[in-house]
């Protein structure tokens, strides 16, 4: 496995939600901090980042556009857990929110 | 829908969803607590206990008891009061396929050393005293809801009613007691009709004994 880059820009970044905010069709009033990954990640970018960035543009592969490196996160947070709307059953969130971030 | 009245218990689980520590062991006991094992059974109820038992130990009590003594208002079935019950995870937690005897389940309770000294701090700090002004005798709500709240995850673990006022009571009933009727009658009015722990309770949902723990944040 490759071991990710500690891209400068890509940081750890926090908004505060509704659980219901995201679009999982839970119906409860609880809410959650949402951490996620987000910044360039031009910095960390190796040799065959270039080199597909080069090809790109000239043109050498012709159907494909294969992804460069993103920054995305490389451990997630805790789980997180809610009771329903009708006060009976609990929904637990597993690998919903990101924890550590890394050009990858 | 019903008129919208502000709901502590529903606030007590967002601040605990937004602390890192309460949100973290509060899925740690809401997952064994509701994961079914086999057709037979609901869940694994001794690593539901466990779970619940470290969630007491290791969340501050201003996110565990927010969420276990939030006051609700007065009558059955509201939104609030329902939560509150379901705080445990009942279904797992509390109830069984046979209800026992309170005595048969004390004595059950006193072959396990945690129970058997979690029930006795209880019986001790939570002792009503009709003179004293705050209806204790040891005049100290704090160790009478941390004696209380200890015996959630053993097998005295006590849960709300659906009742008009505060009242809870561990899993079991006074039927068929035989002789003992009158000792178990005792034992279930401790819980059921305990002016100490009620008070205790009440103090820390209105916010009225907060001096003890750390400072509530404004809701």
């Amino acid at each position: 496995r490759m071991k990710p880059v500690e891209g400068r820009g890509c940081l750890l970044k926090e908004v505060h939600l509704n659980v219901t905010d995201l679009g999982l069709g839970y119906r409860t009033k609880e809410e959650l901090i949402f951490r996620y990954c987000s910044g360039p990640c031009s910095d960390a970018e190796t040799n065959y980042d270039k080199i597909l960035n080069n090809l790109t543009h000239s043109k050498k592969l012709v159907k494909d556009t294969p992804s460069r490196t993103c920054c995305r996160p490389i451990t997630f947070d805790d789980d997180l857990s809610f009771l329903d709307d009708n006060n009976e059953d609990y929904h637990i969130l597993r690998k919903h929110s990101a924890r550590k971030c890394g050009c990858v | 829908p019903v008129v919208t009245r502000e709901n502590n218990c529903l606030n007590a689980a967002k601040a605990c969803n937004l602390n890192d520590t309460c949100k973290k062991y509060r899925s740690a006991y809401i997952s064994p607590c509701t994961s079914r094992v086999s057709t037979a059974e609901v869940c694994n109820k001794r690593k539901c206990h466990k779970a619940l038992r470290q969630f007491f130990d290791k969340v501050p009590p201003k996110h565990s008891y927010g969420m276990l003594f939030c006051s609700c208002p007065a009558g059955d079935q509201s939104a609030c009061s329902e939560r509150r019950r379901q705080t445990i995870v009942p279904v797992c937690s509390y109830e069984d396929r046979e209800k026992p005897n309170c005595l048969s389940l004390q004595t059950s309770c006193k072959t396990n050393y945690i129970c058997r000294s979690r029930l006795a701090d209880f019986f001790a700090n939570c002792q009503s005293e009709p003179r004293s002004l705050s209806g204790c005798l040891k005049e100290n709500y704090a160790d009478c809801l941390l004696s209380y709240s200890g015996l959630i995850g053993t097998v005295m673990t006590p849960n709300y009613l659906r009742s008009p006022k505060i009242s809870v009571v561990p899993y079991c009933d006074c039927s068929s007691s035989g002789n003992g009727k009158e000792e178990c009658d005792k034992f279930t009015e401790f819980f059921t009709d305990n002016s100490c722990l009620r008070n205790a309770i009440q103090a820390f949902g209105n916010g009225t004994d907060v001096g003890v723990w750390q400072p509530m944040p404004p809701v």
